[in-house]
């Protein structure tokens, strides 16, 4: 069964972003609604948002369409989250 | 040690562990730059399938790893798994059983090739690694790219083409347009059993606890995870030894 709860798919981005950025389990626990990612996190350049994409993707069972990937989604880590919970309901 | 052997392409280098005699493990690595991430992670595996016994062999495939074959001149999967088939048939010569084991795009070449059994983790179809490497295209161009993505643009004439550089590597554009048909084996061709992260919600024989290590942007291991895979790969080639 796939994940559609708000706070199941936010954990599961932290945990994408835990894995895939190397980055703390302290650290990406302290992330909330407004803490900014690209741009901001420095081990979230454009090569990693490409692996934190498609694990979401894997994770969650989704697909991300490239017209969706922009600056908006991937600006905080509350977008994000909210982006990847929204595909998760359809 | 390090042995080799020998395809129609030239020779190609293989890392060998364990007894020389008995069942052989032939591994195939994932693809790309992925395999930069995992490669210490599998070799891991490895030695740890040498303390219970059994041997395996890491070939070296054309365009990969130490390989002298330019990449870009590679056209297909298909090229690969008949390099990683003439290492299977080295040991077949020998008159020992060979399992396929192979991780993420590795299940890409295994399927040409007569095995005892195959195992395989987290694999990935050509398809997802194809939006893969057009992701991470993307990504480095910070612009989205057309369907005909790996061609230049107009296509004014059929190729060569130029190869297209991802993330370091020189793919062949005609080796991207092969992986929109390629696609793994199932388990209609023989025993084949598959793990996955407990992470991932595809389906398969186990789920297991453990870190993507091939999304992650620099190479990493992960020891408890090398133990349990290889503790899985010595029961499975014990089933299948009957």
């Amino acid at each position: 069964m796939l994940p559609d709860g708000t706070l199941e798919v936010e954990n599961i981005v932290r945990g994408v972003l835990r894995d895939v950025l190397g980055i703390s389990e302290a650290r990406t626990a302290a992330f909330d609604e407004e803490t900014l990612l690209f741009g901001a996190l420095p081990e979230l350049d454009s090569l990693a948002v490409a692996g934190v994409l498609t694990e979401i993707e894997d994770r969650l069972g989704i697909l991300i369409e490239d017209d969706e990937v922009d600056g908006e989604m991937l600006e905080s880590f509350g977008s994000l989250a909210r982006f990847a919970a929204s595909k998760a309901r359809r | 040690m390090i042995d080799h052997y020998d395809w129609p392409g030239g020779r190609e280098a293989m890392l060998r562990f364990g007894p020389a005699d008995g069942p052989v493990v032939v591994v195939a690595m994932p693809l790309f730059e992925e395999a930069n991430r995992t490669r210490a992670f599998v070799v891991t595996i490895l030695r740890m399938l040498a303390e219970r016994g059994i041997a395996s062999a890491l070939p070296d495939l054309p365009g990969q790893g130490e390989s002298l074959v330019p990449l870009e001149t590679v056209p297909s999967t298909d090229e690969m798994g008949l390099a990683f088939e003439r290492a299977v048939d080295g040991f077949w010569g020998q008159g020992r059983k060979t399992y396929g084991v192979a991780f993420r795009s590795g299940a890409l070449l295994d399927r040409l090739v007569a095995l005892h059994g195959r195992w395989h983790f987290a694999p990935q179809n050509a398809g997802d690694l194809l939006r893969d490497l057009k992701r991470i295209k993307q990504a480095s161009l910070g612009q989205p790219l057309p369907e005909f993505w790996q061609y230049p643009d107009p296509v004014l004439v059929d190729g060569p083409h130029p190869p297209v550089e991802i993330a370091g590597n020189l793919i062949a554009a005609d080796f991207l347009t092969n992986l929109k048909v390629d696609t793994p084996l199932d388990t209609e061709d023989g025993p084949l059993r598959t793990v996955r992260l407990d992470t991932d919600p595809k389906a398969a024989d186990r789920h297991v606890p453990g870190a993507a290590l091939w999304r992650r942007t620099e190479p990493d291991n992960d020891l408890a995870l090398a133990e349990l895979l290889a503790e899985d790969i010595a029961a499975w080639v014990r089933t299948c030894e009957g």
